[in-house]
């Protein structure tokens, strides 16, 4: 084999490794380099021997100057076929070759051809690349289904020859026809051209909002309720197709434009039904998880039109998005789309709601943090069941959301949890009731205190239910305070006079004057503690701190 | 090489060209030695030289109808069509394939060459002459125009009139392919209308030529094809790039597809139409749209595809259909595609129109029309492109001989390439083709167009001569 031809067989076994190290690797990985860079050098010695390299490529077979420099006779991996099927039929590699040159090459055939989304085959983006030194050519016939069209319209038309007669007639016609007059075609300038290019230039604009006008308008120019139906699919579509160019603002315009249509008495059913529908439809899976990737990508996005977009969707937009709520990696993100299922959620709870069980508890905790957003007491009966999950972060987050739906539904779930071995819960609990602000839940924290176990109870969360129990400005509980704080036991002395300092604590935050008096009775305690705090009350009620 | 690089090499190409041609339009004036070329002679040096600095070997060649530098086509704009268009007639006229500048040149070179281009005329063999002359100069050669290749696979006729009967059968294939409900490949599509706009850039007249003949059975798939070549070729003349060009094609060609959804008793129809069928006629354009949006995924063609098939009979003014609520401005696709599309079917033979208008009747009242229907700026623009008389029109001229025109004249839009049929005895002729910017020896046209008429009246089979 001659050398010459050696370099040939290897450029073209080249092309098969390199394809897939350049799918493979990004452009500024290692190999990825070497490979061009190698291949770049095959050439260069084969461009020794000669000014211009020609593969001529058959189906099963390259070859170079007559040789086979490569045979495959399977389907799968064969290049040859790989470029056969294409139409190309010979490929031409010039001496000024560059090395990008072999880069764009090697990345176009690197491409699956085979994939739907693909719109360009290989000779089209050599064609696009337009390559100064790679030449290439291609044969044509695979562009039609039908063999000799070119034959058989050539011949039926040149059958319609005319009589010669026909031909002489015009002939002599000819001199009895007017005079042609002078003619004047308005020259072009170069003024016609630039204003041609800036109108251009200002159409070149992404066409998106226009196609959504053009579907408007024909909404209004269907003849029939099925011709109508048909338009539903065109706008989710453009409106799917706004979103993934992260145009949001179009989408929301689009929605906006329907909400108008129901709300206009003088709209014929038929076109609000068409609104509804897509309405009901345009928060979908696939919407949400465009807009899902648009968050995970760092895009900005203006919270105040995602807003908007959101207000416009319907409940059915609902499981999309606490789908994604638990697949976004960005936190801002997930804070997006939970503020989305606020607004969402209150149309369907009992959907929502359906998040309690997911198997992941940041999703079960943020759909309870959105139901108590949502603030609706219907939340309650499914909120009940998911206390005794096994996360303590998703339990003290249901406690506090009961706590703020509140109803005499929660009141013995939260008096339960009170008794909780974990003291986060007892104190969410505790907090819960708080929140409340009723009489049923004062009672449960006074009857807690005053139970004989209170005392054993360790410092910070007696204090914790004395600071609670505060948010009840009343007599009842100033009394009840005030009791606490004289009370002298013999026994477990110091347990009794921690209690009594969270009741100076808890008299200096309820605020009444009246208790300085008491106050100051104790404020020579022997207990160190006591002292503190009825010195901190006094000091609170004195000067208002 | 950066785009950087690219653009300027384009820019000093277009320079080059335009400079050479300026000197020997000059020389044709003034003695090479008269001020004026001197000054001329002198910027070309001061440009060839910084060429020559950083090429070494500046070879300035002809090929087909374009000027390549170093291999380079040298695409030209507007402002130099002229000089363009007068450096590539001399080329020809004196079998002149390449002029050769290598290492440093000067004026006095450059005024040999000058004065053997203008001494060459009077040769028996122009280029021997240039040739012979040129040999006393060391920085400059000359090579012969090189002969169009033997290889008939290669003659750019038959590759034109493959790529357009290509482009029809693609254009059957996909309406049947969608009556039938099966996918249609774009991607065919696509290679397609990039051979068109291949052939547009390097052959226009004779793409041009293919759209003259209109009485082919098949007119809607026709029609597609030469709306879509029309548009390609305006799309050209306003500068647009090869892959614009080919968005553009591609539009075009899908511009009346709602048509496939006319039933075939009425599109087929010989009288005229009712008022009810217009009506259903009328919808085309938003069935087209329809059918476009549901042929594949939304991208950005296939949403310009849809809008241009919802426009292209709104015209300009809004004046047609169909009528819209809003104020919707139109594309500048539409713009183009509804001037190619109104141009084929006035000249071609439908079923409901038997008998179409001669190619120079037809532009007359698309002029007409101008600022009404059609975009005013981008008449004038197609107006300069087919001529003052369009390929296919039927031509008397002053010898009394009888011809079809068959390539335009961008320059001199009166004076086209003409096909003689009948010769000035009156006898059937085929086929040699007349230049009418031929002067004689006293500088005057040997031919010019007196009269146009109808081809179709007299049922000139146009495939007869031009295929």
């Amino acid at each position: 084999m001659s050398e010459e031809l050696s370099k040939a067989k290897d450029i073209v076994l080249s092309f098969l490794k390199s394809k897939k190290i350049v799918r493979m690797y990004p452009s500024n990985n290692p190999i990825y380099i070497n490979t061009i860079e190698d291949d770049f050098k095959k050439f260069r010695e084969f461009f020794y021997f000669r000014d211009e390299l020609i593969f001529k490529i058959k189906q099963n077979e390259i070859s170079y100057d007559s040789d086979a420099v490569y045979t495959n006779i399977e389907k799968e991996d064969n290049l040859a076929l790989f470029f056969f099927k294409d139409g190309l039929r010979e490929l031409n590699f010039k001496k000024g070759l560059t090395i990008e040159e072999i880069e764009d090459f090697l990345k176009i055939i690197s491409l699956d051809f085979n994939r739907d989304a693909l719109d360009d085959d290989m000779v089209t983006l050599f064609w696009e690349r337009d390559f100064q030194n790679i030449h290439y050519v291609v044969d044509d016939a695979i562009l039609t289904d039908e063999e000799n069209y070119e034959e058989a319209a050539v011949a039926s038309i040149k059958e319609k020859e005319p009589e010669q007669d026909s031909l002489m007639k015009a002939y002599e016609d000819a001199f009895q026809e007017e005079m042609v007059h002078d003619i004047s075609i308005v020259p072009l300038s170069n003024k016609d051209l630039q204003l041609l290019l800036q109108e251009y230039e200002r159409d070149a604009e992404d066409k998106t909002g226009k196609l959504l006008d053009i579907l408007f308008e024909m909404i209004y120019l269907q003849q029939s309720r099925s011709e109508l139906e048909d338009m539903a699919g065109f706008f989710v579509s453009a409106i799917e197709y706004s979103i993934g160019h992260g145009d949001i603002q179009l989408a929301t315009d689009a929605l906006s434009r329907f909400k108008k249509i129901l709300d206009d008495n003088n709209e014929e059913d038929e076109r609000k039904r068409l609104a509804r529908k897509i309405l009901s439809v345009a928060g979908n899976e696939s919407v949400v998880n465009l807009l899902g990737e648009i968050m995970d990508s760092g895009q900005e996005m203006e919270e105040k039109i995602f807003e908007d977009f959101v207000r416009f969707l319907d409940k059915n937009a609902l499981v999309p998005f606490m789908k994604i709520l638990g697949e976004l990696k960005s936190i801002q993100g997930r804070k997006i789309v939970i503020d989305a299922l606020v607004v969402l959620g209150i149309k369907d709870i009992a959907t929502l709601a359906k998040g309690l069980t997911d198997s992941r508890w940041y999703v079960v905790r943020n759909i309870i943090y959105i139901l108590r957003k949502i603030g609706d007491k219907r939340a309650v009966d499914y909120l009940l069941k998911t206390v005794r999950h096994g996360d303590i972060r998703v339990k003290k987050e249901v406690i506090r959301a009961l706590g703020e739906l509140g109803g005499t539904g929660v009141l013995q779930t939260l008096r339960d949890c009170l008794e909780d071995p974990e003291i986060q819960v007892r104190s969410a609990a505790l907090r819960a009731l708080g929140s409340m602000r009723a009489e049923a839940p004062k009672r449960i924290i006074i009857n807690k205190i005053a139970d004989k176990n209170f005392k054993e109870k360790g410092f910070e969360e007696k204090k914790e239910y004395f600071e609670v129990l505060s948010q009840w400005k009343d007599e009842e509980v100033f009394n009840f305070v005030v009791g606490i704080l004289k009370k002298r036991t013999f026994f477990r002395r110091t347990k009794t006079d921690e209690s009594r300092a969270c009741a100076a604590y808890s008299l200096g935050l309820l605020g009444n004057r009246d208790a300085l008096a008491v106050l100051n009775k104790y404020r020579v305690e022997n207990n160190k503690v006591m002292q503190e705090f009825v010195f901190s009350a006094i000091k609170r009620l004195e000067h208002g701190q | 090489m950066d785009n950087r690089e690219d653009i300027e090499r384009f820019r000093t190409g277009k320079d080059l060209v335009n400079q050479i041609s300026v000197v020997l339009r000059t020389s044709h004036i003034h003695d090479p030695d008269n001020v004026a070329v001197t000054t001329v002679i002198d910027k070309f040096v001061s440009t060839i030289n910084a060429f020559i600095s950083h090429e070494r070997v500046v070879s300035l060649e002809l090929r087909g109808e374009y000027f390549y530098i170093n291999d380079y086509r040298i695409r030209y704009s507007l402002e130099y069509l002229l000089n363009f268009d007068f450096l590539l007639r001399e080329f020809k006229k004196r079998e002149l394939g390449s002029i050769i500048f290598k290492d440093k040149i000067n004026a006095d070179e450059v005024k040999v060459l000058v004065r053997a281009l203008l001494s060459s005329s009077f040769a028996e063999s122009s280029f021997d002459a240039i040739e012979e002359k040129m040999s006393q100069t060391r920085n400059i050669s000359v090579g012969r125009l090189k002969k169009v290749v033997e290889d008939s696979s290669l003659d750019p006729r038959k590759m034109v009139k493959k790529t357009y009967f290509n482009a029809v059968s693609y254009a059957r294939g996909v309406i049947n392919r969608i009556k039938s409900g099966e996918k249609v490949n774009i991607k065919k599509a696509k290679r397609v209308v990039e051979n068109m706009v291949d052939h547009i850039l390097e052959e226009e007249q004779l793409l041009l030529g293919m759209t003259a003949i209109k009485d082919y059975d098949e007119y809607t798939y026709h029609h597609s094809v030469n709306v879509s070549i029309f548009s390609i070729a305006l799309g050209q003349r306003v500068g647009l790039n090869r892959r614009t060009l080919t968005e553009l094609g591609m539009v075009a060609l899908f511009h009346d597809i709602g048509k496939m959804d006319i039933p075939n008793e009425i599109l087929n129809k010989p009288s005229n139409f009712s008022a009810s069928e217009w009506d259903i006629i009328r919808r085309h354009p938003v069935w087209g749209a329809k059918t476009l949006l549901k042929l594949k995924k939304l991208d950005p063609l296939t949403i310009k595809s849809a809008i241009v098939a919802f426009e292209h009979h709104m015209n300009y003014d809004h004046s047609g259909y169909p009528r819209v609520r809003t104020d919707l401005k139109l594309d500048f696709y539409t713009k183009i595609v509804s001037l190619a599309d109104q141009y084929d079917a006035m000249t071609s033979s439908r079923v409901y129109s038997r008998v179409p208008l001669a190619p120079d009747k037809a532009l007359s009242i698309m002029m007409e029309r101008s600022n009404t229907q059609l975009d005013p700026l981008l008449m004038k623009f197609f107006v300069n492109m087919v001529g003052v008389f369009p390929i296919g029109t039927l031509v008397m001229l002053s010898t009394k001989e009888l011809g079809l025109v068959c390539e335009s004249n961008h320059i001199f839009p009166t004076r086209p390439r003409v096909l003689i049929i009948v010769d000035e005895k009156g006898s059937r002729v085929k086929g040699h083709v007349v230049d009418l910017t031929e002067k004689n020896e006293q500088d005057i046209y040997i031919r010019s167009i007196l009269k146009t008429m109808d081809p179709n009246k007299y049922r000139i089979n146009l495939a007869e001569y031009l295929l």
